[in-house]
């Protein structure tokens, strides 16, 4: 593991994996604005695609673990990516009962809550005590590291 | 300028994103005109306005007294020829698609003695008839085959009443001049019924209406729009369940949505063209499409103004003539239109268009401009004085109904108020003599037609309605996720009648419901 979430690369997987779930929740808004607009086929991809986006947000958790162990960044993300998670599980319930005056605020909520968490993992640096190498050169050779 | 390592990342996430967002975005932003899916045709279509235009014969009364006028047809399956070079099995009132229209005059009872020789029930419902119950066409009223003996599973529903081989319907007319139709209402398979051809026009005529002095004659066109597939041998293609329409109710998914044919027709003519004198005709426009909505337009556009007068819909005459560029009409609607091709020169085409239409279903037909001739006719100002038409009682109560995608006994369905049709329990029952207030709300695209009563579009949203919701209506084209009321006035006849919507694979998957008139 620690090959390969080397300490300093830690909240890598976070940031892809963030990113990835941040799509698949707004193409819930794409899908409900087409079947809205009359198009039936677009109600089972709104539906299949929650999984997806679940199964994502549920990834994006365990990339918050890595984020803490090996690296050493904070816990919340972790606890954030599990409200989300459980909020997402709500909002599929919500959405098959057709308790629409929750779904699509709830909705609006999801992504605003994860757009957030998104934009931070996009900001947060791991602090120069996580990193191996000397401070000063860390980050880039960081991200050359990923692009290599 | 270079690169680094870090801006070409950068740039490929942010198209990953853009892609990951804006590829479904951009390819489902036109979302629907109809809600439904397209079954391709399995052979290759004929070429657009090459087969000429044909009207439905008029019927000839078997006799007629003081009591009314009696008329006889044959429902029997007939091969005949729509596409090119080949035959079409289909089911015909007289084996013909459309069936023979009836022309009735306002008030005379019309008496339709119906033989079936099919190999299915059949109910028989006129569209828009002011009709007592016992011969609306209840959906459960079956009229079985000449011969055929009734099964016990067939005779479960209370209150139906069963008939063999021949069965007479008794229309009262007595209702205002209007371009009514006939088709099959058989409960559970009224899709394919009518996709097989079940489906001809009744026409109401009154001596008011007849001295107007709107185009008659050959130059007063029934126009049935019905959108159909064919198959590799040219049947006609329909995703049934079952296909002897016996048993199992239904289509193959993905059609519960809805069937939409690639080919048009127009009574019974693919893409047809028409050679018309350069004057006024009046276009009585029905679309019996199963689940298709148009946008009806002249290609090219009339010089000096609107090319569609409307001057009537679903339940008759408009109080003013209305101009439209377009004219958007659900399944089952009506509008009447006077078109005056003076306006073009002879020798030009000019072709009904449909603007909701992708590739083989934008032409409709085509119209060709033989000559000048003398044209006497006219568009009054005032087709009807108001107080014939208007709903004079004020609304007595308000109902709520939400036309939604549903599980229906287990399966991808329909239903009103989340339940699926059941013969026996009414959803409503309003007073004879009364008017309510029906606030309607759906999901989907959903025609929905009130048998019997007629009613007013009072608004949309927010709105007032729509620019083709004018005067008195069955069937109102209620949107995606939209909100209508209408004032429903049961002014005629007490008893058991059915609501219900009209794309015919939400109809027969559950989207309707029994309502009961009471005294």
């Amino acid at each position: 593991v620690n090959a390969i979430f080397h300490a300093g690369r830690a909240h890598w997987p976070l940031r892809i994996s963030a990113t990835v779930a941040a799509v698949l929740l707004f193409d819930q808004a794409v899908y409900a604005g087409q079947f809205l607009s009359g198009t039936f086929a677009a109600l089972q991809t709104h539906r299949d695609n929650a999984t997806y986006a679940g199964l994502a947000v549920l990834a994006t958790g365990i990339c918050a673990v890595l984020l803490r162990w090996p690296g050493r960044g904070p816990l919340w993300p972790i606890f954030a990516c599990l409200i989300q998670f459980g909020l997402v599980g709500l909002q599929i319930a919500l959405g098959f009962a057709r308790v629409l005056t929750l779904h699509i605020p709830l909705g609006v909520l999801i992504v605003l809550g994860w757009i957030h968490l998104t934009v931070w993992s996009w900001r947060y640096r791991p602090a120069p005590s996580a990193v191996a190498q000397p401070p000063t050169a860390g980050a880039d050779r960081t991200e050359q590291a990923v692009g290599s | 300028m270079t690169l680094s390592r870090r801006q070409i990342l950068g740039a490929l996430g942010g198209l990953g994103i853009a892609a990951g967002v804006g590829a479904p975005l951009i390819s489902g932003i036109r979302g629907s005109a109809s809600t439904g899916e397209l079954l391709p045709s399995r052979r290759p279509l004929p070429r657009p306005f090459a087969m000429p235009l044909r009207i439905p014969p008029v019927l000839t009364p078997t006799r007629s007294d003081a009591s009314g006028d009696y008329y006889d047809i044959v429902q029997r399956p007939a091969g005949v020829q729509i596409l090119p070079g080949v035959r079409t099995e289909i089911w015909g009132y007289n084996g013909r698609f459309p069936g023979p229209t009836i022309r009735s005059i306002s008030g005379r009872p019309t008496i339709v003695t119906h033989r079936n020789e099919l190999p299915v029930p059949v109910v028989v419902h006129l569209h828009g008839g002011r009709t007592p119950p016992e011969h609306d066409g209840f959906p459960t009223d079956l009229l079985y085959p000449v011969g055929a003996t009734m099964g016990a599973a067939e005779s479960h529903h209370v209150d139906a009443t069963i008939t063999h081989g021949t069965r007479d319907y008794v229309y009262s007319l007595r209702q205002p001049a209007a371009t009514l139709w006939y088709h099959d209402h058989r409960m559970d398979f009224t899709g394919p019924s009518v996709w097989r051809g079940l489906a001809g026009f009744h026409i109401v005529t009154d001596p008011d209406e007849q001295g107007l002095g709107l185009p008659t004659g050959d130059r007063d066109l029934p126009l049935m729009i019905a959108d159909r597939s064919f198959d590799a041998d040219g049947a006609l293609h329909y995703p049934s369940l079952d296909p002897t329409l016996h048993h199992t109710p239904g289509v193959h998914e993905p059609y519960g949505s809805g069937v939409l044919g690639d080919v048009i027709l127009v009574n019974g003519v693919p893409w047809p063209v028409a050679d018309i004198p350069a004057v006024r005709h009046r276009l009585r426009l029905l679309n019996a499409s199963n689940a298709r909505r148009y946008r009806l337009a002249l290609d090219p556009p009339p010089p000096g103004g609107p090319a569609l007068v409307q001057i009537g819909t679903d339940g008759g005459l408009l109080d003013q003539p209305i101009t439209h560029d377009a004219i958007e009409l659900a399944p089952a609607q009506r509008v009447e239109v006077v078109v005056d091709f003076g306006r073009y020169r002879p020798g030009q085409q000019v072709t009904l268009r449909n603007e909701f239409g992708d590739h083989t279903t934008t032409p409709v037909m085509r119209f060709r401009i033989t000559h000048t001739a003398a044209d006497h006719s006219r568009i009054p100002d005032q087709l009807t004085t108001p107080s014939t038409t208007a709903p004079t009682a004020i609304p007595v109560t308000t109902r709520d109904l939400h036309f939604r995608h549903s599980t229906v006994h287990g399966m991808q369905g329909w239903a009103i108020n989340g339940e699926p049709f059941d013969p026996s329990r009414s959803i409503a029952t309003p007073r004879l003599g009364t008017s309510e207030i029906w606030r309607l709300s759906s999901d989907f695209h959903h025609p929905i037609h009130i048998h019997q009563a007629n009613f007013r579009v009072l608004g949309r949203g927010i709105g007032g309605p729509g620019p083709y919701d004018h005067g008195p209506k069955d069937t109102i084209d209620l949107r995606p996720a939209e909100q209508a009321s209408i004032l429903v006035t049961f002014a005629d006849h007490p008893g058991r009648y059915v609501l219900h919507c009209h794309n015919l694979e939400h109809e027969d998957m559950g989207m309707m419901g029994t309502f009961t008139i009471t005294r």
